[in-house]
């Protein structure tokens, strides 16, 4: 009985060091902003910040500005997270297929992973820039319409989703290789006894086994695009007419910008609890049966 | 046996990495701090001291050093050195440090920084329309025991108030500010147009006729010769005067009514005209790959409009035949021209206000002031004593130092002030937004409506 005790808190003290960064850096943070969304800014210097318990709440919650910018970001993630997951899942099984030539493809198709976001962002920029553009460039030369990328507010939009995937999606893919990889051989081919075509394998066995990895990607996708920032700071800052405005930055712009710490926090709040919800339904729907 | 060994063993690995971890964090908090300290010891030993008669002496002398800390304009960083080195010589106890932010950045870092009670800015410049913003929450500290009678009597009025608040002076004025519209005298002639005088005003319709006549498209279609640009395209000191022209105001009733203000027939006419420049006309570029003085100095703009401080860096680096005229209006509507500019501050949490006041008089008055002109920011002096010298000094009878003198009297022509409100910083920058968006070819009315959405929400935390 001693020994087991003993060896049961052992697993704890490993994982103390994870959850003390973890205390530090995202629970404490996290529980001084839902603190700060309670209270409002002392006008005056020096004065203590006055207690207002939901008020900031409820004046986010009549604001038509994060209304706005709540549907787009919700309009944003159910469009970037399923593609993103469906495009790397389909360019894993493309890295996985035994033919010619699939070396060098594995070796390219990595690339834009070891590329900095910041740096993505601002050759992308130039490249759909509606004036000197490449992409128009070449739609004109071609004797097509040039797009306006970045300034409709039906095109921004979309032009962020495709910068953002260019470098996403090969990034997810990683972790469907790995997967598939691990796919049981003798699964494979007791399928392929029984008759199943590519499809069906597809279907019946690859797809069931990725289970866990769809959900992990999805997961941890919707947390990175809930929180996207770089792109939107970088080429619109929100706009056309707050067509890119994400939830992220318009809590970026009250809190950094216009010093509005009130709202900024309620923002985070707000976004901290959605991300849990859609997390948690995420699973509810994903989670294996058993 | 061995196992559990190994397994506690990496176990206090863990541990020990978790307060390495810990440990490389705490320094890394506390090093403006330890910084600052070094920076501070380091001018002490600096301090040539040869003929000093005792160490103690010595030590004493040094102490009384205090250096302050002015946070600036990134984009006056080509200011003589010299400026603050004629103010440490007379001031030797006072050392100047300069901290220069762009000006994208400068207000949120002002807003964040003083939020955050920071005590390490001791002088800041300020863009005049946020005085009251700043005074509101008591950041800046009361300038009334700085100046002299004689030396607030020079400042130009209009430029006095706006420093002022709630009855007391809290920014200085070091520079005010019009807008003149500098033209290609070449392109003009190659164009078969006849240029405006120095004293002509073109109305909008005019100048954006010419600037149409004006462009030249090369054979790919790239435009060699733009027609016309603002040199702050979207901000509101740039364009209020169109609005101002129609007979618009800036803002509603105790400067946080909006709807019915900025939404007006007036500035929907504006806002019209300013989309028809980039969008139908096309005389101006939508995107600022390069600014408009850079576009002007190449050669490759007809027309801009520009403050005075342009004058020194067309006069030194254009190669062509230039001239300036007066900031247009529109047709039937009011002259109205641009006003404003920085002021100085000083942090009400300063730690030395003393030296950091004597700072702020000094580079406001007399010589600092004009130095600061000549060769600092070329920014329009705020000072009447200095403004006087375009009349009466021979140095500004011949072009291009002429030209300050049109500007003088620019200055004085339907100046409309940017609008006081305690929210400016939030209206600056939701104007920008909402004519950046109508520059790329969003309708004028619905941008507008836009903006008084976006103001109304931001408004509502101050009512």
């Amino acid at each position: 009985m001693k020994n087991r005790k003993k060896i049961s808190a052992v697993p704890y003290l490993f994982l103390a060091p994870a959850i003390i960064l973890l205390v530090i850096f995202n629970l404490i943070p996290a529980i001084a902003t839902f603190k700060q969304s309670l209270f409002a800014e002392a006008a005056r210097r020096g004065a203590d910040p006055i207690f207002v318990g939901f008020e900031n709440f409820l004046r986010i919650f009549q604001d038509p500005v994060f209304w706005k910018s709540a549907k787009v970001t919700l309009f944003f993630s159910l469009i970037v997270n399923p593609l993103q997951t469906v495009f790397a899942l389909g360019l894993a099984l493309i890295a996985t297929q035994k033919v010619k030539g699939i070396g060098f493809f594995r070796s390219i198709y990595l690339l834009p992973v070891a590329v900095s976001i910041n740096v993505v962002v601002v050759v992308w920029g130039l490249m759909v820039d509606p004036n000197a553009g490449l992409l128009n460039g070449i739609l004109k030369q071609i004797g097509l319409m040039e797009q306006p990328f970045l300034t409709s507010p039906q095109q921004v939009l979309n032009t962020i989703i495709m910068i953002i995937s260019w470098k996403g999606v090969p990034y997810w893919a990683l972790f469907f290789i790995a997967a598939l990889q691990a796919i049981p051989v003798s699964a494979v081919e007791a399928a392929i006894i029984d008759g199943a075509n590519k499809w069906q394998l597809l279907i019946r066995i690859t797809i069931p086994i990725l289970r866990p990895i769809i959900l992990f990607v999805l997961v941890a996708d919707t947390i990175v695009n809930f929180t996207l920032f770089v792109p939107i700071q970088l080429l619109t800052q929100g706009g056309p007419q707050l067509a890119s405005n994400l939830v992220m930055y318009e809590t970026y712009r009250r809190g950094f910008i216009y010093g509005d710490l009130g709202s900024s926090s309620v923002m985070l709040t707000i976004m901290f609890f959605v991300i849990l919800i859609v997390i948690g339904l995420q699973n509810l729907v994903l989670r294996e049966k058993n | 046996m061995d196992l559990k060994k190994y397994r506690w063993l990496s176990l206090i690995v863990c541990l020990l990495l978790v307060v390495f971890a810990l440990a490389a964090c705490g320094p890394g908090i506390s090093e403006p701090a330890e910084i600052e300290a070094d920076d501070v010891s380091a001018e002490e030993v600096e301090e040539p001291e040869p003929d000093a008669e005792s160490e103690s002496v010595e030590e004493s002398e040094e102490a009384e050093v205090v250096t302050i800390t002015w946070l600036r304009l990134a984009e006056w960083n080509a200011a003589d050195p010299k400026i603050i080195e004629t103010f440490e010589a007379e001031f030797p106890g006072i050392k100047v440090e300069v901290e220069e932010i762009p000006f994208s950045e400068l207000v949120s870092q002002i807003n964040l920084r003083f939020g955050a009670d920071d005590t390490s800015i001791d002088v800041i410049s300020a863009d005049v329309p946020l005085v009251s913003s700043y005074g509101y929450k008591d950041w800046l500290l009361p300038l009334d025991d700085v100046f002299t009678a004689e030396e607030l009597a020079d400042f130009l009025p209009a430029a006095l108030d706006a420093g002022t608040y709630d009855g007391s002076l809290l920014a200085a004025p070091v520079s005010t500010s019009t807008q003149l519209l500098y033209y290609n005298a070449d392109a003009f002639e190659a164009a078969g147009i006849t240029p405006p005088g120095q004293d002509e005003r073109l109305t909008w319709e005019e100048t954006i006729d010419a600037a149409q006549q004006l462009q030249v498209v090369g054979d790919d279609d790239t435009v060699e010769m733009w027609g016309f640009q603002w040199e702050q395209t979207t901000a509101p000191y740039q364009l209020l005067p169109l609005m101002g022209s129609l007979g618009g105001d800036y803002i509603g009733e105790g400067g946080l009514v909006v709807d019915g203000v900025v939404n007006s027939d007036s500035w929907i006419e504006a806002a019209t005209f300013y989309y028809d420049v980039f969008n139908t006309y096309k005389v101006a570029p939508q995107g600022d790959a390069v600014n408009g003085p850079d576009l002007f100095v190449n050669g490759n703009l007809a027309m801009l409009i520009a403050g005075p401080w342009q004058i020194s860096n067309f006069a030194d680096n254009a190669e062509f035949d230039w001239n300036v005229s007066r900031h247009p209006y529109f047709e039937g509507g009011d002259v109205a021209t641009s006003t404003g500019s920085w002021h100085l501050g000083v942090n009400s949490l300063s730690e030395h206000p003393e030296e950091a006041k004597a700072f702020v008089r000094w580079l406001s008055t007399g010589e600092g002031a004009e130095m600061w002109w000549r060769d600092g920011s070329h920014d329009f002096p705020a000072q009447q004593s200095v403004l006087a010298k375009f009349a009466t000094h021979a140095e500004f009878d011949d072009p291009p130092m002429s030209f300050n003198r049109v500007a003088g009297d620019e200055a004085t022509q339907g100046p409309i002030p940017r609008p006081v409100t305690v929210g400016y910083l939030e209206y600056d920058q939701i104007f920008r937004d909402t004519f950046q968006d109508i520059r790329i070819g969003t309708d004028p009315a619905e941008a507008l409506d836009t903006m008084v959405d976006r103001l109304e929400s931001e408004f509502a935390k101050y009512k």
